[in-house]
């Protein structure tokens, strides 16, 4: 195809202008904060190099939240997956109310975040959730559990209710990459005697892989991103259980105000989310055909 | 053959009782306990079925509270920033469609990676910066940061309802001596409507949940959005469980509405159009 790159550019440009300067000079200010030692908003600090650096990788904190982030991201992966692929498999078969049912599915993420902490704060509540009077009532709670009072409980819990709020839009992706499969590969292979555990392995799976790219991705990167769910819900707590990183950017910056802290921890996160997101492109990206 | 169908069956119905269990139950116990007295949400016995019925929460809520001041900002921000974001995602993935260019792949992905960017790493300094050139406690500050959010997932599922238009009826219109201002304005955007159309939601969508810049860049609370306003309340030591329950209930209600006027385009476009 022919090359329209005045026209092209400047199609894109006005978007593309705007997004770099959102993202850059912000950048730019957090790298310059992370070389000085600047503690109170608008005043400036002594320059120290890469002292915040150094000292960064020291603290236990650190370490702690980036451990945390890893296990958030696994967690949500797995959950994700699991809900994802089973919303978009039952609502990929015909039944009475599938319409109704695919289109409203998405309620839990166009809510605002703060309504889903809402609804999972009074389900799971240890004194009145209807969740622990369920449990009790079948037998698998002898009396009512605080879902959010010890770290595991409290880290399990979160990753669910993050999982509930965006599985049913990823089911949806993962539907429009099933829809895009043609319906004559599963009747041909039926007649080759396949069954539909076979199907979903060989035709379903292989041709959901642009689809599973985007996911991957956009998903990984998502999820590291929940900031809102978790500080409403435990403020990262019991005892730094559910702080992932960007809780401990928040609180580093605007509940300790050790702004330049902040900033480099900023800078280093982001730096790690660029190099996963070119490994994972170089690697993943599926070919084009286009 | 029929053994096959059958497991299929119960792994339907089975599949199909969870999703609703899980997805679907939740939105019907908060309704209906945003109606209950008081003690009946605390109560330690807990009724599928609601014992009491009472308005006073709402009222409560809509009376006495700051509600509608919350509801006029979120409306304000998610509309304008909605606005934005469609002009210029349009423009982008008009470009990255039609117009091979040099560094089109990079823009795509970069636009991918920046759709999952994540924003608490700019919160420090875009605070810094705003305070800056004086944007705090505006409108403005938010709408800045809502269009990053929304435009680039936004370009991606444009890009893909652009692909639907058949060529040739662009080739036509050009041979026929339309411009290309012409044919976006006539062509494109009217063909690709029902794809806009849901794209606008999901923008509105990412605006009126938005909770953490606008947490930070707005101070003043005669400018507070509803998921700010809401998070204030849950934030309290003693939560009036009522209170927080009719909010929860009107803050969703305006996406709701929204949802029941096109959110089926929005799901045909997810799930027809988007990510190929």
């Amino acid at each position: 195809m022919k090359k329209n790159n005045i026209e092209g550019w400047l199609f894109v440009s006005p978007l593309v202008i705007w997004i770099s300067l959102i993202i850059l000079v912000p950048i730019y200010i957090a790298f310059e904060l992370s070389l000085f030692n600047v503690k109170i908003i608008g005043t400036s600090g002594k320059f120290v190099g890469i002292d915040n650096y150094i000292k960064l990788f020291g603290k236990s904190k650190f370490v702690n939240a980036s451990l945390n982030s890893f296990y958030w991201i696994i967690g949500n992966a797995i959950c994700q997956t699991f809900f994802a692929f089973t919303i978009a498999l039952t609502i990929n078969y015909k039944f009475p109310g599938k319409k109704i049912m695919a289109n409203w599915i998405i309620l839990s993420f166009i809510i605002p975040t703060v309504v889903v902490v809402v609804i999972w704060k009074l389900m799971l509540s240890s004194s009145s959730g209807v969740i622990n009077s369920v449990l009790i009532d079948i037998g698998l709670l002898d009396e009512a559990t605080g879902f959010f009072s010890s770290p595991n409980k409290a880290f399990i819990s979160l990753v669910l209710i993050n999982s509930w709020r965006w599985s049913p839009f990823l089911a949806l992706i993962i539907l429009s990459g099933l829809n895009s499969i043609n319906r004559e590969m599963y009747d041909a292979s039926k007649v080759d005697g396949a069954n539909f555990v076979q199907q979903f392995l060989f035709i379903t799976f292989p041709n959901l892989k642009s689809v599973l790219f985007v996911l991957g991705l956009v998903g990984t990167l998502l999820s590291f991103n929940i900031f809102d769910i978790i500080w409403l819900i435990t403020k990262g707590g019991p005892s730094s259980a559910t702080t992932t990183l960007p809780l401990l950017i928040y609180e580093t910056a605007f509940t300790k105000f050790r702004i330049s802290q902040a900033a480099t921890l900023s800078i280093v996160t982001s730096f790690l989310l660029l190099l996963f997101s070119i490994l994972f492109i170089k690697s993943m990206a599926p070919k084009e055909d286009d | 053959m029929i053994k096959e169908n059958n497991i299929k069956l119960i792994f339907l119905s089975l599949s199909l009782l969870l999703i609703i269990l899980i997805f679907f139950f939740p939105f019907f116990w908060i309704i209906t306990s945003s109606f209950k007295s008081p003690e009946e949400i605390i109560a330690t016995s807990t009724t599928i079925i609601p014992r009491s019925f009472t308005l006073e929460h709402y009222n409560k809520i809509l009376f006495n509270s700051d509600f509608f001041i919350y509801l006029k900002n979120s409306l304000i921000v998610s509309f304008l920033s909605m606005i934005i974001s469609i002009i210029l995602s349009v423009s982008a993935a008009y470009g990255l469609h039609k117009l091979k260019f040099y560094g089109n792949k990079f823009v795509e992905y970069s636009l991918l990676v920046t759709y999952a960017f994540p924003g608490v790493i700019l919160l420090v300094p875009i605070y810094l910066l705003f305070a800056k050139v004086n944007l705090l406690n505006s409108y403005f500050a938010l709408i800045i940061v809502n269009v990053l959010f929304a435009t680039p997932f936004a370009v991606w599922m444009l890009k893909a309802f652009f692909k639907l238009i058949p060529n040739e009826i662009e080739e036509a219109a050009y041979i026929d001596g339309a411009s290309r201002y012409i044919v976006i304005s006539r062509i494109i955007v009217p063909l690709a409507a029902p794809g806009i159309a849901s794209v606008a939601i999901f923008c509105f969508i990412i605006s009126w949940t938005e909770y953490l810049f606008a947490s930070i860049l707005i101070s003043g609370d005669n400018l507070k959005t509803l998921p700010v306003g809401l998070a204030g309340i849950v934030g309290q030591y003693q939560i009036d469980w009522g209170f927080l329950l009719s909010g929860a209930v009107l803050a969703s209600l305006p996406v709701i509405l929204l949802f029941v006027f096109i959110g089926k385009y929005f799901v045909s476009g997810l799930t027809e159009g988007a990510v190929k």
